[in-house]
């Protein structure tokens, strides 16, 4: 069935970075009636050490440590200097600085047998993993991280696999920071999926939300903007969906033509927090709230 | 009257309590609904029950006899499958409100999301705001007092029963027509919004099945006779 859920804290003046893994982990915590086999996150607007924060995988449990390590290895050939590492278990957390492009790096790296890529991004990371929110909690970290905002997302997988690459967000290779989240099945995804493919774009897992994140990228690399993006995709996408979007500045979402797909949103002076349902919106707002329900073929984007 | 507090109870228990309370026939007040789903599911006793809070999906489902009223939003499928009784509900509705009801009042004072009455099989759904997309979607029987506006595909595929739509329709949807209102039947329509503290005279437009893709009344071969 699957839960998503979004935050974000306007500017106000110069405040630094907010707790937005917290309020995500709170937020999708309360839709695990929704999914449970597994959680993802993207936190935005983070103090990066460096160019860009990558998030890589390695679904070798025995020799994580070397696959990680030649992963690396391949980064820094192509040019990115490694300023700051963590790791454990099967993933890797590096920031680096870099002057290059993008695809090229992303490349070197996928190039490493056995090594997945969630995110390259300028101000925002992908954590994803099987289990619930508050498990990965334990084991990410998640509730440390601060940011301007996020997105975030519980998995009931429907049409693929349950394993740590096919959790949600996908990252819009190679689009830094374009991440999404999806509740819904896409019924066209083989037959766009093939024409990507044809065209030269990389998928890395076989979950149809992935086509979202390649589609946004398609339309961004086109010159198109996100709104205008998140438009066509009303007419382009066949299926259900609600599905949400973070990007550097902001956050967004869409609506299928059925409203077959749940979504509550709620504004106030400081914050804009978007959920499947209203009660992850009450892990942030702890009180009675005016939410609205968007319709369906709706579209909407927040800038900060 | 009693107090239950839904903090700190599982849905299980909450409904176990509200349903023993019923039949004692005392007036209920839930507090804390914190938006949970499934609250006051299943109660066949006439009671009243008061939910000070938003409700999520599936509140005051499978009713038969209560009154429940409840003061803030609800998620999806509101009153679902009611036989009997009434439902109020200060704020906003989501989708599916009132889906499969066979019986009895169900009033949302706000907006109700897509596929309000979705196959109704009697009693009357009234909003007080809009109502979304495939508003009374294959209804079988009742009626839907809709305010003000309702999205595309009203009536879409509907058997029998009425939508009254007093704003603007986006669309209407496959095989449904609009019709003239009866001055009794307006009447009563608007005495029932006025029971709900509507007043406003509003100008309905009636939508009914155009029954040209309604075949449920054609014999079968073998039940027709030769004449």
């Amino acid at each position: 069935m699957c839960g998503v859920g979004g935050i974000l804290y306007k500017k106000i003046g110069n405040q630094g970075t907010s707790p937005v893994g917290k309020d995500l982990v709170k937020m999708l915590e309360s839709m695990t009636h929704r999914g449970q086999d597994s959680s993802g996150f993207t936190v935005v607007g983070e103090d990066i050490d460096g160019d860009l924060v990558l998030r890589i995988w390695t679904d070798d449990p025995a020799q994580a440590a070397d696959v990680l390590s030649m992963a690396e290895e391949a980064l820094q050939k192509a040019g990115g200097v490694v300023r700051t590492r963590s790791a454990w278990g099967q993933f890797l957390r590096l920031t680096i600085d870099y002057e290059g492009e993008i695809p090229a790096l992303a490349e070197a790296i996928l190039n490493t047998p056995g090594v997945a890529l969630h995110s390259i991004g300028e101000t925002s990371e992908v954590i994803k993993d099987v289990g619930t929110p508050v498990a990965m909690d334990g084991i990410h970290s998640l509730s440390q991280m601060r940011g301007t905002h996020g997105i975030g997302h519980v998995r009931m997988a429907t049409e693929s696999r349950v394993d740590v690459n096919h959790a949600h967000p996908f990252w819009a290779y190679p689009f830094t920071d374009v991440t999404v989240v999806h509740n819904g099945q896409l019924t066209n995804y083989h037959k766009l999926k093939r024409m990507y493919e044809d065209q030269g774009h990389r998928f890395q897992t076989g979950n149809d939300s992935e086509l979202i994140a390649v589609y946004l990228a398609d339309k961004l690399a086109n010159g198109d903007t996100l709104d205008s993006a998140l438009r066509s995709s009303l007419s382009d996408l066949d299926g259900t969906f609600t599905y949400l979007v973070s990007t550097k500045d902001g956050l967004g979402y869409a609506k299928d033509q059925w409203s077959a797909k749940p979504l509550v949103t709620m504004e106030t002076d400081d914050i804009i927090a978007i959920a499947s349902e209203e009660i992850a919106l009450r892990g942030v707002f702890n009180q009675e709230i005016d939410r609205v329900e968007p319709q369906n073929n709706e579209v909407m984007t927040w800038l900060l | 009257m009693v107090i239950v507090d839904a903090a700190g109870l599982t849905t299980r228990e909450l409904n176990g309590r509200l349903k023993e309370l019923a039949a004692s026939g005392q007036e209920i007040t839930v507090l804390n609904p914190h938006a949970g789903h499934n609250i006051a599911v299943g109660i066949f006793e006439s009671c009243r029950i008061q939910i000070t809070g938003s409700v999520g999906y599936y509140a005051a489902s499978l009713l038969d006899g209560p009154e429940v009223a409840i003061d803030g939003n609800a998620g999806w499928a509101l009153g679902e499958n009611m036989m009997a009784g009434k439902i109020t509900l200060t704020k906003d509705a989501g989708a599916s409100v009132g889906s499969t009801m066979r019986g009895g009042e169900l009033f949302v004072g706000g907006n109700a999301g897509a596929r309000a009455g979705i196959s109704m099989k009697g009693g009357t759904l009234i909003v007080g705001g809009n109502a979304g997309f495939l508003t009374g979607f294959m209804m079988q029987k009742g009626r839907i007092i809709v305010c003000g506006d309702v999205g595309e595909a009203v009536g879409d595929s509907m058997y029998e029963g009425a939508i009254y739509v007093g704003g603007e329709i986006g669309s209407l949807g496959t095989d449904a027509k609009t019709e003239e209102i009866g001055e009794d039947e307006l009447l009563d329509i608007l005495a029932t919004l006025e029971s709900h503290g509507i007043k406003q005279r509003y100008t309905f437009t009636k939508v009914v099945s155009a029954k040209k893709l309604y075949h449920f009344d054609s014999l079968e071969r073998l039940e027709k006779t030769v004449i």
